[in-house]
């Protein structure tokens, strides 16, 4: 009942005036990958190949959950992953496969190459 | 739900010995598989995070400063943001607009971002966390005279609080006052007293917090 009607009057994002605690104004330095990750989206908004508003929006489409669980970063890259995959830009297989290409080099001694 | 940006555990992620947590794994996949298809390159990636590195926000407290000394300029950077700290040399490296927000002694201005973390980096750098969590994003359009008291910034009621949401497009910045005291002040010195948090609105410019010169 109201429970759903919350659900569908304001989508994730939205949460201008919803009841919240206060501020907390610690704040973190972005790690290498955050601030690549970063790097990324700029690139991908230069192209054309995701723009801000497609990028809020892939956040948003992960849903409350997810967004409640994951960090800012995190969420930003499995948005991206997806919306590439969507438009068909990546395919899943080339995306699993790069995945375990990627894992595997700190997985064998010597590998090398640290991005 | 909670939006838990700073509450959860992380695996130690480095790009180091130790196997990147999954989210780095994928970030490293992406951004691999785009280059391999020659849809981006690795120099375009960083030169970004060199861009990104040169934000911070010192370049907004020149503007600032700027403004507070030369009503003219002061005059086409409210008129224009974008272009006047293009002028200035600041270049906008997206497609937003800049509109900046004079605070005065009957309106106080805060900017936000309620449905994300829209911010006007160009000039300011990134945000700080709290700007992008659900706290802030939540209540600073809806009860902004608490938000700012938490800030330690006490605005008198007969002085309008507005609050400026920025969206993919539009950033906003504030102007805040030149403080009194600092008319002897140069240019310099007076951008030392100007903070990222006065940019935002959350608080006022102290002769007491000052930037590092």
């Amino acid at each position: 009942m109201s429970d759903t009607r919350r659900l569908i009057e304001r989508l994730p994002n939205d949460i201008g005036g919803v009841p919240a605690p206060e501020i907390d104004r610690a704040e973190h330095e972005l790690q290498i990958w955050e601030k690549r990750c970063h790097a990324l989206a700029d690139v991908l908004d230069f192209h054309k190949l995701i723009n801000t508003e497609e990028k809020r929006c892939g956040v948003e489409a992960l849903g409350s959950d997810v967004i409640g669980k994951l960090s800012y970063y995190e969420r930003w890259i499995v948005a991206f992953a997806n919306i590439l995959l969507r438009k068909e830009v990546l395919t899943p297989t080339e995306l699993a496969l790069k995945l375990q290409e990627v894992q595997a080099r700190w997985q064998m001694p010597k590998a090398g190459g640290t991005p | 739900m909670t939006d838990s940006d700073h509450d959860h555990d992380h695996d130690a992620i480095e790009a180091t010995d130790s196997s990147p947590g999954y989210y780095e794994l994928l970030e490293i996949s992406v951004r691999e598989l785009l280059i391999e298809k020659q849809l981006i390159t690795a120099a375009e990636i960083r030169r970004q995070l060199e861009v990104l590195d040169s934000r911070t926000p010192a370049l907004g407290a020149k503007i600032v400063a700027r403004a507070w000394v030369d009503p003219a300029f002061k005059a086409r950077l409210l008129a224009d943001g974008r272009k006047a700290c293009e002028e200035f040399g600041i270049t906008f490296y997206d497609d937003t607009q800049l509109i900046v927000l004079e605070n005065t002694e009957a309106e106080h201005n805060l900017i936000c971002c309620t449905l994300c973390s829209c911010y006007p980096r160009p000039v300011l750098g990134l945000p700080p966390d709290w700007y992008k969590q659900k706290p802030y994003r939540a209540r600073a359009i809806a009860e902004p005279r608490k938000v700012l008291a938490e800030f330690g910034t006490i605005v008198p009621d007969d002085v309008a609080v507005r609050v400026g949401d920025s969206t993919a497009m539009m950033r906003f910045m504030v102007l805040p006052l030149r403080p009194k005291g600092t008319e002897a002040f140069s240019e310099q010195e007076l951008a030392a007293l100007v903070t990222r948090d006065t940019m935002i609105g959350v608080v006022h410019p102290s002769l007491e917090a000052r930037n590092p010169q």
